[in-house]
């Protein structure tokens, strides 16, 4: 295994209205959480295409959590609209040999601590276990 | 509003880290985070300060827009729900458009969970990850759309007429509709509200006073939304109302001596006439208020003997019986029978447990607590030592959860005056079996007080504190998209920073259709509500966010993807151009979710302020920063 492995970055799709102060939540709790993690913020993630999720494995991302708002999403219709299209780019992933766990839909509330920092850290497990993006497709 | 559109020069980055005392730097080396940024593309000034949002911190930046080293900027600091607003107001005081600026933020996201170099490390990738974004950015409009001086309200309980009645104090004209022919919703089947003991007649009698004696408010009765459309500032609604049927014939013929105004006890206030034939109304309001209300649960035959035992019934229906003038004496005395002693059973239809209780018809349980009811249980019992001495009371429960001012002191008093507690779980919730040794009922509980102890309390009557359950509103969710929650009930964007507040601009919520709630906060919520709406109608226009989506017509091909993914009825309309279709955002419609910009196969719509050519800049700056060296 790549002894950089867990150091490679881990984007967090984060809704603005949900996950996105469910981290900072966490930070005000003063939880600690591996530093590998970028947090972006987003109306929705609904709004990111396929295409933007493979670009960012072929960029180096490790690993990318969807942290939505799950049925609570204040966007009637957002969320089945982007566990659709979730499962599309699984389905890209696998085309491309890319191990499907390096990519993981959430749904974090503005309070969920402990669901937080779960979801990073099995994301930083699986990212410094698979090593970097793509690596899986060349080893198979 | 006039701003310099800077975004046509170069882009001259100004990157302003903050200390937050010691909040941020304590964890992070601020100086390297500043040298750092100094080296990135575009970036003409990086500077430091103790505290960014003090005065000195925002003259650093209004002084480096008006010399011109700058036309963007990017803040590291704390959360933006914090400060953005700060530091757009300091840009927009320069006199440069507020949208071209990006927040980075490294306290609760940094230096309160990362320590050492790792913490500056990630630090120093966010600012990169923001000047990325603010090299992209555009200057952006708010945008403004006329607005009517009109409001309506759906649902004319407390929290309607409280709306109803705020809005009509700020100069605006208001349509109040109520679905049944009286106004006073859930309250009129009250007999005393808590904390205050206050008569709930009395209180709905001098709030429906004002809303029926203000020229400005126009209360339709026997009326239902049935058409809806428009956008905020513009929303255009039909009213139908309809002749009385039902329940609702039952309720007129008990109230048919009241005069217009009148409350009638467990039935509302008469807010007549009441329409003989179906009419509907066409109104054009800025704003819309949702005060549709709650229904109280009502238990499946069966549970705990409701349905099956007459001596078993739910709080409502005791409330109404302790009510009834006639009901004196040493002991209450239902359907011609003394009852020695009942048993007050809580959490019926509230805090369900999968796997414990069942689901209702919809196949959804109530896992939510309903706040109100251990209080209004606790003021039932006291009420009831008081006016019956000779009626023993045992409270069954959970949990005890008197959690408003003055609530707490019901649960003392119901000590005080010899009601009896039992607590159960509840996977082992209480028994009601017929028949005892000298009563009706028996009621069988392990209590938890006394180490499960197995308790048979005879009683004569059982009562169910029943819960509160969403209305169901599935046709309004559906005419106007309504977001609902995993409880059912309508759902705000933010429970602490947007509390009122639906996506749609101009929609807000108010009282027990958001959550259970009791009637001060139910008319807390309207008083929030109205003051959003009002704020927004009071100026003859409305100026929104610009977050909205956008179409570059010379990439769009009319395929209408957009159109089909929209979210919102309208927002996205193909128009016919010289070149074919083409896709067009009425922005006011527009919820700013996205959801098209993932639909177009052209990247020919963009939602402004959050472009796909944003996040691919912060991505690239994060990968640059944080990628391991040599991967």
């Amino acid at each position: 295994m790549d002894a950089c492995a867990s150091k490679y970055p881990i984007l967090i799709l984060a809704t603005e209205d949900c996950s996105y102060p469910g981290a900072n939540s966490v930070g005000q709790a003063h939880q600690n959480y591996p530093d590998n993690t970028y947090i972006i913020r987003t109306p929705t993630p609904a709004l990111f295409p396929e295409k933007f999720y493979l670009d960012c494995f072929a960029k180096g991302i490790g690993g990318i959590i969807i942290m939505s708002c799950g049925v609570e999403c204040p966007y009637e219709g957002a969320y089945p609209a982007l566990a659709k299209r979730v499962d599309r780019i699984y389905a890209l992933m696998k085309q491309k040999g890319l191990d499907i766990r390096r990519l993981r839909l959430t749904a974090i509330c503005t309070v969920c601590n402990r669901a937080f920092i779960k979801e990073v850290n099995l994301m930083n497990q699986v990212v410094a276990e698979l090593g970097a993006p793509g690596s899986e497709a060349r080893a198979a | 509003m006039s701003k310099l559109n800077n975004c046509q020069e170069q882009p001259k980055i100004g990157v302003y880290v903050c200390h937050c005392g010691g909040n941020i730097s304590d964890h992070v080396d601020v100086a390297k985070v500043v040298e750092q940024a100094g080296g990135l593309d575009n970036v003409t000034v990086a500077r430091d300060n103790s505290f960014m949002c003090s005065d000195p911190g925002q003259e650093l930046i209004i002084e480096d827009i008006k010399s011109g080293k700058v036309n963007r900027i990017v803040v590291a600091s704390c959360a933006p729900a914090l400060h953005e607003s700060t530091f757009r107001g300091a840009i927009a005081r320069a006199g440069m458009n507020p949208y071209l600026y990006e927040h980075a933020n490294i306290r609760e996201q940094v230096s309160w969970v990362h320590h050492g170099p790792g913490a500056t490390d990630k630090a120093t990738a966010l600012v990169a990850a923001a000047v990325g974004k603010a090299g992209e950015l555009e200057a952006l409009e708010p945008i403004r759309v006329e607005a009517e001086a009109h409001a309506t309200v759906l649902g004319g309980g407390v929290a309607g007429m409280s709306a109803a009645r705020d809005l009509a104090a700020q100069g605006l004209k208001v349509a109040l509709v109520e679905k049944s022919p009286f106004l006073g919703g859930q309250v009129a089947q009250l007999d005393k509200t808590f904390p205050s003991n206050e008569a709930a007649g009395e209180l709905l009698s001098a709030l429906a006073a004002q809303v029926l004696a203000d020229q400005r408010i126009t209360v339709y009765t026997c009326a239902e939304l049935s058409e809806y459309s428009g956008y905020v500032g513009s929303f255009k609604l039909k009213i139908r109302r309809t002749p009385p049927s039902g329940e609702d014939l039952e309720r007129l013929a008990l109230a048919k001596d009241a005069a217009p105004g009148e409350f009638v006890p467990f039935v509302g206030v008469a807010a007549w006439p009441v329409p003989y034939e179906a009419e509907e109304v066409a109104l054009v309001s800025g704003a819309i208020v949702l005060a549709t209300g709650f229904e109280h649960y009502t238990p499946p035959m069966g549970e705990y003997g409701y349905g099956q035992m007459p001596e078993v019934i739910t709080l409502p229906e005791l409330i109404r019986l302790m009510a009834d003038e006639s009901a004196t004496g040493e002991q209450l005395v239902v359907n011609g029978k003394p009852v020695g002693s009942l048993a007050l059973i809580h959490c019926v239809g509230s805090r369900q447990i999968p796997g414990v209780h069942q689901p209702g018809p919809d196949g959804k349980l109530n896992q939510h607590c309903s706040r109100v009811c251990c209080t209004a249980t606790l003021q039932a019992a006291c009420e009831l030592r008081e006016k019956f001495p000779e009626t023993n009371v045992f409270e069954l429960y959970r949990d005890i959860r008197t959690y408003g001012r003055g609530h707490e002191e019901y649960y003392l008093n119901a000590g005080r005056s010899g009601v009896i507690f039992a607590r159960f779980e509840p996977e082992a919730p209480p028994v009601v079996t017929q028949g005892g040794e000298d009563s009706a009922l028996t009621v069988t509980v392990l209590d938890k007080l006394l180490a499960g102890e197995e308790l048979a309390i005879g009683v004569d009557l059982v009562v169910l504190a029943v819960g509160m359950e969403p209305r169901d509103n599935q046709s309004l969710v559906e005419k106007m998209k309504l977001p609902v929650g995993a409880d059912r009930f309508l759902l705000e964007v933010h429970p602490k920073l947007r509390p009122v507040e639906l996506p749609a601009a101009g929609i807000y919520l108010a009282g027990a259709c958001q959550a259970p709630m009791d009637t001060s906060e139910a008319a807390n919520a309207a008083g929030a509500a109205a003051a959003k709406a009002g704020a927004i109608l009071s100026a003859g226009f409305v100026e929104l966010d610009p977050f909205v989506a956008e179409v570059d017509e010379s990439k769009c091909v009319g395929s209408g993807a957009c159109v089909q993914a929209c979210l919102a009825d309208e927002a996205i309309e193909m128009i016919d151009t010289q070149v074919g279709k083409r896709a067009r955002v009425n922005p006011a419609l527009c919820m700013g979710c996205g959801v098209c910009v993932a639909a177009c196969e052209q990247g020919a719509i963009e939602l402004s302020g959050w472009t796909l050519g944003q996040y691919e800049a912060m991505v690239d700056a994060i990968v640059a920063q944080a990628l391991p060296q040599g991967a």
